[in-house]
């Protein structure tokens, strides 16, 4: 794998049979821009896998490889232990497709549009009635199933967009950017629903550039820029790559630099830095250290006026891998 | 095909949901076909003739034999009666006096007073009612040699009928040597109008409806039903069955209510039915064409409007092709309209078969094949644009 991996019993990658996705050194190129370069990631049972990066990443073109839209120019995309491709008819039902943009029919009703994407998936009249109502209950629409898609709100649209996905129970459902523009209840919503997946054993692709969302979701993460995957892990795992250490700032009044050299002194603290009124620290588990630094700080003869702690999170790996902020 | 078949029916279902296509689909065909048959149908009423003057034998003797023409006989007042021929609503008013109609009950010599309107079309309308006077005035003066001779009146008449049901009348045949006479001879009123608006409309639809493949494609619903157990194969034979089976419709139509409202002969059915699929087949393609090679919905559907428009005038399907001079006849030869008006010609006005109108149903299925597979390549293009 080309990316910094940190290996980790708790969030150990299943062996290979176990995973539902495969994906092998994918590369896909657009003229003369390789939007997609060795990307290589596995997904298991029940495991949500997200795809962090700012836009232009290659998320979307790497969902489209995995989901069998476009054709990759080398590498490979296992579901379920075989091989997928724009031709596989038979490997696609195993797949759920959440795309960014509202793919619904504005001018069907919402039940319509899950009776039209249920009949491409095959279901049976009784299982695609079933399925249709189990699915209009989970995303809070069965009062609105009758009326036209293009009279919902956008957040109603987008938990139809989702409920489209998970409509023929796949063992793999990929969401590429479902939270895009939508009101924070309704995000709140389709995140609550993305967790009840995994729970269910759904294995879950989740593409987002909010690090937020990847935080709370995703079992690990692929923090993808440029084309390629920088660094794989779970969340503790990624932030340990930017050294694992902890930002206390102290702000107040007194004698800084007695103050500061106080606080040298302590074993938790790592680096102290001071301009006039301000002391900042580089600590290790800064929860824990906080009480002894203000203490120290204090008798030192610095009256403190703010404290406030910074622990590292995926926008600073982020910037420590790509020397750019997650959103720039 | 069974994902090909929800496609299908998915388009029919959204273009019957878009309410304004109820009126252009509905209502405007007939309408057009209405008007076209009343401008310039060959069944048209031979004249109209307004009469004033109160009921007597000799106004029921003269309306009768007008009737008999097929000219259309109205009853007004004088007054009423001039009016109507100022505003050209009667090619000639006939004012049938109490003095005359006296005469004529006494077998006296009648003058009758006719006013022919401006328009061009009533000198013939004359000649009809003179026509039927001079018959009238002919019975009437048998009648009265009969009665003259000794037989009571009741007695002549009957003379005269039996005498009409003895001698048959010399037959006139009228031979107009004019091709184009000839072409339309015997054309119910509205024939020709109904086939050319079920190919206008035919087309004409089809082609607006490629704004919706646009925006399938647009809105990523495309993208998402590749990512179903769905080829690239089946998401185009849905479109086109989608397409083919509203250009059906729409086609099947205004044959049927055509056929209903206005007594048009569309001919053998079944050859009228496969002239129609094989039509919309290339519409249907042509629509693929369109909604493949464009990405914005609303050009697309001025695009097609246009085109189908232009196409049905240069093969047509708005002015009749008989009537086109050489050069634009050959140009004619290169629209789907054409054709597709030569085969129905065939059907209704000279009762052909299939052998018949194979060459014209041959050069719409190479027209159509040619089409779908350019609608094909372009679509499989356009799709991988829209991922």
């Amino acid at each position: 794998m080309s990316a910094d991996t940190v290996p980790d019993e708790s969030t150990r990658v299943p062996d290979a049979g176990d995973d539902v996705l495969v994906v092998r050194s994918l590369v896909r190129r657009f003229g003369g821009i390789t939007a997609v370069d060795d990307v290589s990631f596995r997904i298991g049972q029940g495991e949500t896998y997200g795809l962090l990066g700012p836009n232009g990443a290659g998320k979307t073109t790497t969902i489209s490889m995995v989901a069998g839209l476009i054709r990759a120019d080398s590498g490979a995309t296992l579901v379920n232990g075989r091989e997928m491709g724009p031709d596989r008819v038979d490997v696609k039902h195993h797949i759920g497709l959440v795309p960014q943009n509202l793919a619904i029919y504005p001018d069907l009703t919402g039940r319509e549009n899950l009776r039209y994407f249920g009949r491409l998936q095959r279901l049976g009249r009784e299982a695609l009635d079933r399925r249709v109502d189990e699915v209009l209950e989970l995303i809070g629409l069965t009062d609105r199933a009758g009326d036209l898609t293009k009279e919902y709100s956008g957040g109603m649209k987008r938990r139809l967009n989702i409920g489209i996905g998970l409509l023929h129970q796949p063992r793999l459902l990929i969401l590429d950017e479902p939270t895009v523009g939508v009101d924070p209840q309704s995000r709140h919503a389709i995140l609550e629903s993305v967790e009840a997946l995994s729970v269910e054993g759904m294995a879950v692709l989740y593409t987002t550039h909010y690090m937020e969302e990847a935080e709370r979701l995703c079992d690990r993460i692929g923090i993808i820029d440029e084309g390629r995957i920088q660094a794989e892990g779970s969340r503790d795992e990624l932030v340990r790559l930017t050294g694992g250490v902890d930002h206390i700032r102290l702000n107040g009044s007194g004698d800084i630099d007695v103050a500061a050299d106080a606080l040298r002194e302590l074993p938790e603290v790592e680096q102290v830095d001071a301009d006039r009124r301000t002391l900042y620290l580089t600590v290790r588990d800064a929860p824990t250290a906080v009480a002894r630094i203000v203490t120290s700080a204090t008798r030192a003869g610095l009256s403190l006026t703010d404290v406030e702690i910074t622990r590292p999170d995926l926008e600073s790996v982020f910037l420590h891998l790509t020397g750019k902020a997650l959103r720039d | 095909m069974r994902p090909a078949l929800a496609i299908g029916v998915v388009e029919l279902r959204r273009f019957f949901r878009d309410r304004s296509n109820i009126f252009f689909v509905f209502i405007f065909p007939l309408l057009l076909v209405l008007v076209i048959g009343l401008q310039f149908g060959e069944n048209s009423s031979q004249g109209r003739v307004a009469v004033a003057g109160d009921g007597s034998a000799l106004r029921t003797a003269v309306v009768d034999e007008l009737e008999a023409d097929d000219v259309t006989v109205t009853f007004d007042d004088a007054d009423d009666v001039r009016e109507q021929l100022a505003r050209g609503r009667s090619d000639v008013g006939l004012f049938v006096s109490d003095r005359a109609a006296r005469a004529f009950d006494e077998g006296e010599n009648v003058r009758i007073e006719i006013v022919t309107a401006a328009q061009s079309g009533s000198q013939a309308t004359v000649q009809d009612v003179r026509a039927a006077v001079r018959a009238v005035g002919v019975e009437q003066s048998q009648v009265t040699a009969l009665t003259t001779a000794g037989l009571d009146e009741e007695a002549a008449q009957d003379a005269l009928a039996r005498a009409r049901e003895t001698i048959q009348p010399p037959e006139v045949s009228v031979s107009n040597v004019d091709e184009l006479a000839q072409e339309f001879s015997g054309v119910g009123q509205f024939d020709v109008g109904a086939a050319q608006q079920t190919l206008l409309f035919v087309f004409l639809i089809s082609l607006a409806g490629s704004a919706t493949l646009i925006q399938a494609r647009r809105e990523g619903v495309v993208a998402r039903t590749l990512a179903a157990p769905v080829s690239a194969a089946q998401v185009i034979a849905g479109q086109v069955l989608g397409r083919f089976v509203i250009a059906m419709l729409q086609g099947g139509y205004i044959m049927a209510a055509s056929s209903l409202l206005f007594g048009v002969a569309w001919g053998n059915i079944a050859l009228a039915l496969l002239i129609l699929s094989m039509f919309c087949v290339v519409a249907a393609a042509a629509a693929m064409v369109i909604g493949s090679v464009m990405d914005n919905d609303s050009a697309a559907s001025g695009v097609g409007v246009g085109t189908g428009l232009v196409l049905a005038g240069l093969g047509g399907s708005m002015l009749p092709l008989e009537l086109f001079p050489d050069g634009m006849r050959t140009i004619a030869d290169f629209t789907p309209h054409a054709w597709g008006y030569e085969a129905f010609a065939e059907i209704q006005r000279h009762g052909a078969g299939l052998v018949d109108i194979l060459p014209s149903i041959g050069v719409l299925a190479a027209m159509a094949a040619v089409l779908l597979a350019l609608g094909s390549w372009l679509l499989r293009r356009s799709l991988a644009r829209a991922l």
